[in-house]
């Protein structure tokens, strides 16, 4: 009931707004079901409806359902943050025949994976922030079973990357270096084991990725394989099962966009060219997912505390005049 | 929006300090993993050293001295070709494809956590037949045991202990010894009155009542407990995975994640052979040390 009313009281300030502030009309955003999405699609909500007069509105998605969705039925309009690897080919027909539009990454850093030491570590010992001075080091990241052997935290069984992080584990040699891959068995296991380590300031090693409420909370230096990218090994032997002879190389970034559908970049094209500039870096998304673990946010309220908190970010994405409308809106909050 | 009212809307905790109380349990239960977490590892040690060495064991014995051995304990305690044959057929499948490995691990773990809970379990039953105070106090204890979802606490586990057996095994333990509990204070309690006036009439003590008269005329609903104790113990061979438990529980969890329905079913199903192993064999060992009480009456 209370829902409902709410709903219909959005809608009436919608349609207000739509005709005091422009042509934009009623946009949909898919609120994707983890936090980073979410927090986006929040904002993206926020700025739309006070800064350019749209109608807008979030409507519950998934990377695969929403993409396809999009380039089937032209709905929903806006995708703020979208996996592109995942659905590749999809999209890549949704731009080809006119029904997507690529307005630009939403994380600016592209989607990061690693293996990870904490920082406090390598502010005692800057070698480790290298794979040479891991091996050197490798007696220092005690397994928890062996007293013989090192231990490296993999990716949980059955997910993708336990298959890139265990070629890279080959390929960097660190069994030679006595290391042993031991599977954490879950994300919360993983993060788990992240968190005891850090806890306790014990040395810690292993496969992670970002942008994640882990990393920001728990502040941690990539290592650097001193090998580059190599893309086309990365995606024709070290993401393979079958992978004989793996090499190092970093990991290339995912590339995460925003994607809206062709109808509204072209209805809404001053919207739309806020989109392209609408982006974060990993660093910050970390820390803003960390404040949402830690105050139990949803993204309405992260979304609150990131433009309350965070003006210099957001007001360069927008001009003058809209940002003195967020900011107007936002002190009615 | 619309005025709140208590009798429309739950008059419920404000948001700020639902989150202060959170930020406190969790703060204080972070400083507790700080300060004693070393102090609680190392009071483990010996029970990971032991795991360890077991799993070690029966990972270089060779095979076919596993399948004697274990072909052996069936026979002593059933007396049964039929089961032999049946422990020997399912490990000989087992291993055929390709599980061997992960069924000694899970067998290790699995044996440690049973005994385990045998070895709580049955004190702590016999402890609550004899005073209803306990039995108070225990049971709302074990019903928590058996519903909060393992995962509660699992984390909270691995922040203390790290991923691996040590908190696979506690995680086992919490959810697998309940019913041998209960079934050990049920059994007790069922024991005729008048059979224990009996005893005690010919001068017993307690200590002779309870292991000559109350443990083996309990004995039926104490391995009905040991049973389901084992069952359950099973049962969470996949959620001890994930947090790092090696053995059949892996691959059951990779096969969920990526749709590899065989792959899981075979696994699932190598845990079902080994729980029907441990249960056939305990069962009979059961009954043929009971069969000296059923030869009068009953049965």
């Amino acid at each position: 009931m209370k829902n409902l009313f709410r709903s219909l009281l959005l809608l009436s300030l919608g349609i207000n707004q739509a005709m005091a502030g422009g042509t934009c009309g009623r946009v949909t955003i898919a609120d994707m079901n983890w936090n980073s999405a979410t927090l986006m699609a929040n904002v993206d909500r926020f700025i739309l409806e006070h800064g350019f007069g749209c109608d807008a509105e979030l409507v519950p998605g998934d990377t695969m359902p929403t993409g396809t969705s999009m380039v089937e039925k032209g709905e929903p309009d806006i995708a703020p943050e979208l996996w592109s690897n995942s659905m590749k080919e999809a999209l890549e027909k949704g731009v080809a025949e006119k029904r997507l539009r690529i307005a630009g990454k939403s994380l600016s850093d592209g989607g990061e994976e690693g293996f990870w030491v904490p920082k406090y570590l390598v502010d005692q010992k800057p070698e480790l922030a290298t794979i040479d001075g891991i091996r050197k080091n490798a007696g220092m990241f005690k397994h928890p079973e062996d007293p013989d052997k090192s231990a490296f935290y993999g990716c949980p069984a059955g997910w993708n990357c336990q298959i890139s992080a265990g070629n890279l584990f080959r390929a960097l040699e660190l069994d030679k270096a006595g290391f042993d891959l031991i599977d954490p068995g879950s994300g919360a296991g993983l993060a788990g084991a992240i968190a005891k380590a850090y806890e306790r300031k014990q040395p810690w090693f292993g496969y992670y990725w970002a942008p994640t409420a882990v990393l920001g909370k728990y502040e941690m230096v990539k290592v650097d394989f001193g090998s580059g990218i190599d893309q086309k090994h990365f995606t024709d032997c070290i993401t393979q099962e079958n992978c004989a002879n793996p090499h190092p190389t970093m990991y290339p970034p995912s590339l995460v966009q925003t994607v809206t559908t062709y109808r509204f970049a072209s209805e809404a094209p001053e919207a739309w060219a806020y989109l392209q500039k609408r982006s974060f870096r990993n660093a910050q998304m970390n820390k803003l997912l960390a404040w949402m673990e830690e105050n139990q946010a949803d993204g309405n309220i992260a979304m609150e505390h990131f433009l309350k908190n965070d003006e210099a970010t957001w007001s360069a994405w927008l001009s003058p005049e809209v940002k003195a409308r967020v900011k107007a809106a936002l002190d009615e909050l | 929006m619309a005025e709140k009212s208590w009798l429309t809307d739950f008059p419920q905790m404000a948001r700020s300090d639902l989150l202060a109380i959170r930020k406190t349990l969790d703060g204080a239960y972070r400083e507790f993993s700080r300060s004693y977490g070393d102090v609680i590892e190392s009071f483990f040690d010996p029970l990971l050293r032991f795991l360890v060495w077991f799993e070690k064991l029966l990972l270089a014995t060779p095979w076919w001295l596993v399948i004697l051995v274990l072909a052996v304990l069936a026979w002593g305690a059933s007396r049964s070709w039929k089961l032999v044959a049946g422990v020997v057929a399912s490990l000989l499948l087992i291993g055929y494809f390709g599980m061997w490995q992960d069924t000694m691990r899970t067998l290790s773990i699995i044996t440690v956590c049973t005994l385990i809970s045998i070895g709580i379990g049955i004190p702590i039953g016999i402890l609550m037949a004899r005073s209803n105070r306990i039995q108070a106090l225990v049971t709302p204890l074990l019903d928590v045991m058996q519903t909060m979802p393992a995962f509660v606490y699992l984390i909270p586990v691995v922040m203390l202990l790290g991923i691996g057996k040590v908190p696979g095994v506690i995680a086992v333990v919490i959810y697998a010894i309940p019913p041998v509990i209960r079934l050990t204070n049920l059994g007790i309690r069922l024991v005729d009155r008048e059979v224990l006036e009996a005893a005690t009439a010919y001068g017993a003590s307690r200590w002779q009542r309870l292991v000559g008269v109350q443990l083996p005329l309990a004995m039926p609903n104490i391995m009905a407990g040991i049973n389901q104790t084992i069952m359950m113990a099973l049962a969470m061979v996949v959620i001890a995975s994930m947090i790092g438990v090696k053995g059949l529980g892996q691959p059951v969890l990779k096969s969920i994640t990526n749709q590899y329905f065989t792959l899981g079913l075979f696994n699932g199903l190598a845990i079902v052979a080994l729980a029907i192993i441990f249960d056939r064999v305990s069962q009979a060992y059961a009954r043929r040390s009971q069969k000296h009480l059923s030869r009068g009456h009953h049965d």
